[in-house]
């Protein structure tokens, strides 16, 4: 009788814990996920349906099959998407009137040669509908409508030539780290001269202390007096330094787990140390190369201070400052905002998604021992 | 030293020559500059003679004079104990949870906890500005719960409430990282012990406080140091979670008034020397609270064992 009731007691209260479980981890995944998944989808949709209803799933940009176009004269703020000078077709020029109406951002210039009659002709004022156009610029006309937020972000945000830069200095700083910290890492886990990489590894070790954010009055004095602010060299050097700390820690870390007795082999073999490195150290050391490539291309794609304060001209802004002065213009529309966040963090959730195993495993390394 | 150990060490420092001259001329050298900076009245701009002579602790002095100091110090205490209290508990409960596999599909759950992490700090900074604006989502959650149509969330309004969202953005962001971090730690602790307790009786709570936390107090001392170090730089978050001006000003923290002092402070002749000041103070109370954490914890281990 007893030690049944501990059982069902037990039971009961495993139960009750179950549910408390789940519980908390649902409620906390919707919190992470909620959000993010809001911006995604809003990034879809017109500002007139933001502000008419802001969780509503996206329909205007995409049922655009009967929009009601106004023709509009040629005016200065309307900027023509072609070069009036070497093509002197004559366009009608139309503007929609439930897509940010009257204010000149969804403009169409259709060349009147193209265009039936009827439609050629209508005068200033008067409207059309996008389903009696011919097929081509029908088709046209909707699917840009439907990417009218994201066109808009890179042309009028300039994010293009940003999204280049941020991968330029991603990729070509996170390959300057992977190669000199695993030069260094294997110099200081596999040659004898174990004092002098004690020394360095506590001097390296140290930079685990240092962020970019705690010098960069220094840094930017540095390098405004050799010139090397506003240039991608300059940035690209800065990012590099920063990552060695991390990489050499996980790379010194895996080699010292390799077996000695192979470099030693190689020796012998009559390979020179930098062969041994190149062909045999290099090659073995995949797993922790991919660790350490994500986390700090990841890093770098992230990375907002650094480049704010560095960089002047919009030739070397990167994908965070690009986005951060766009959303702080007050002409820039929400859907705009929102679409220009989602281009900043789609490629990272991508890649975390892909490699979300190796980036924990790359965390738990470099936090434990850090 | 024979000819063959020379030809090694020249090797060797072939090897790490390059990393290590980068590493020192970034990292290493900007360290020492930014103390000595810090002592002087350096003014890039000054005409004739030297841009410089040593001022001593004045730039200090005028430090903890400025009232927008202390404001930003009491904000970034905030931001250290938000992340203390709430991220570190919290983190902890989850992983918790994970490792007793109370819940299934384990992985998906960890996989989108952990997500915020690595999602640029500026986007998501900018999404939440927008999510708690005045016309926001959020606002809109308060209108459906409340049944007014002009409920608003305000809090980012005013100076004495601004600080509890950012407080909430801040667990929303960083709280997977340390559920990360525990749950690596519990995964690689002796079971024998919680098998132990568990034939003489213990129940779950228990088991919790009597043998889990004991063990698991250097991976929370970690994590204490690494929350305080982290919230102490963090810059970029409430800096676009707020508006330039008085929403920005009213939660500053330390690293937001290094940075307007330094670079957009033009009418401050000394701009770059305060802004130095600022940075080693960051540096140096980063230092305070971790050795104090560290002395906390030992107290603590010490208490349980006597």
């Amino acid at each position: 009788m007893k030690s049944t009731e501990i059982v069902t007691q037990k039971k009961i209260s495993g139960i009750i814990g179950k549910i408390l479980s789940y519980f908390v981890f649902i409620t906390w995944t919707l919190i992470t996920i909620l959000p993010l998944f809001w911006m995604t989808y809003s990034s879809l949709k017109s500002n007139e349906e933001l502000t008419r209803n802001i969780y509503a799933f996206p329909h205007d940009l995409f049922d655009n099959y009967n929009d009601e176009y106004i023709v509009i004269p040629p005016q200065l703020n309307v900027i023509p998407d072609y070069d009036p000078d070497v093509d002197k077709r004559e366009r009608l020029i139309i503007e929609s009137t439930s897509i940010a109406p009257t204010r000149r951002l969804m403009v169409y210039f259709l060349v009147k040669e193209d265009l039936p009659v009827r439609i050629a002709n209508l005068k200033v004022g008067e409207t059309l509908v996008i389903s009696e156009l011919p097929s081509k610029m029908r088709l046209k006309i909707s699917w840009s409508t439907m990417w009218f937020n994201y066109t808009s972000a890179f042309v009028r945000g300039g994010l293009g030539l940003k999204f280049i830069n941020s991968i330029i200095y991603s990729s070509v700083s996170t390959f300057a780290i992977v190669i000199l910290g695993l030069m260094m890492s294997f110099a200081l886990s596999k040659m004898q001269f174990k004092k002098i990489s004690k020394v360095i590894m506590a001097l390296i070790g140290l930079g685990y202390l240092i962020s970019i954010n705690s010098v960069i009055i220094p840094l930017f004095l540095m390098l405004s007096s050799v010139h090397l602010t506003d240039t991608h060299l300059g940035i690209i050097l800065v990012y590099t330094a920063f990552g060695f700390p991390l990489a050499v820690m996980l790379a010194t870390q895996f080699m010292k787990g390799l077996p000695n007795s192979l470099v030693e082999s190689a020796y012998i073999d009559g390979a020179s140390v930098f062969k041994t490195f190149l062909s045999i150290i290099l090659p073995m050391s995949t797993p922790v190369i991919i660790t350490i490539s994500i986390m700090s291309a990841l890093g770098i794609w992230n990375e907002f201070l650094l480049v704010l304060v560095l960089a002047s001209s919009e030739f070397t802004k990167s994908l965070p400052v690009g986005v951060f002065s766009f959303s702080s213009l007050t002409s820039t529309q929400l859907g705009w905002q929102l679409a220009a966040l989602v281009i900043a963090t789609a490629p990272a959730m991508l890649v975390y998604f892909l490699f979300n195993k190796r980036l924990t495993m790359g965390v738990v390394g470099g936090a434990i021992k850090g | 030293m024979n000819k063959r150990d020379r030809r090694q060490l020249l090797i060797f420092f072939a090897m790490v020559g390059p990393g290590l001259l980068i590493y020192l001329f970034i990292v290493a050298y900007p360290v020492i500059y930014s103390v000595w900076l810090s002592f002087t009245d350096f003014n890039p701009n000054r005409g004739g003679g030297s841009s410089w002579s040593f001022v001593g602790f004045l730039q200090y002095k005028t430090m903890l004079e400025d009232p927008n100091f202390w404001h930003a110090f009491n904000n970034n205490m905030f931001v250290v104990f938000v992340s203390v209290f709430g991220q570190i508990p919290i983190g902890f409960i989850l992983a918790y949870i994970l490792y007793r596999r109370m819940v299934k599909a384990q992985h998906f759950f960890q996989a989108m906890i952990f997500l915020p992490q690595f999602l640029s700090t500026i986007v998501i900074g900018i999404m939440w500005k927008r999510a708690f604006s005045a016309d926001g989502p959020v606002s809109r959650i308060i209108q459906l719960v409340t049944g007014d149509p002009t409920a608003q969330f305000d809090l980012m309004l005013y100076a004495d409430t601004v600080m509890i969202p950012i407080g909430f953005a801040l667990i929303w962001m960083y709280t997977g990282f340390f559920m990360i971090i525990f749950l690596a730690n519990l995964q690689k602790m002796n079971t024998n012990m919680i098998e132990a307790a568990k034939i003489d009786g213990a129940t779950e709570p228990q088991i919790f406080f009597r043998v889990i936390v004991p063990l698991l107090s250097g991976t929370i001392l970690v994590s204490t140091v690494l929350a305080i170090a982290g919230s102490l730089r963090g810059f970029d978050l409430i800096f676009a979670m707020t508006t330039q001006g008085l929403q920005r000003n009213n939660a500053m923290v330390l690293p937001i008034f290094m940075y307007q002092t330094a670079f957009q402070d033009y009418s401050n002749q000394m701009r770059f020397a305060f802004g130095s000041a600022i940075s080693n103070a960051i540096v140096f109370i980063s230092i305070l609270l971790i050795m104090l954490s560290n002395f906390i914890g030992k107290k603590l281990n010490a208490g349980e064992e006597g």
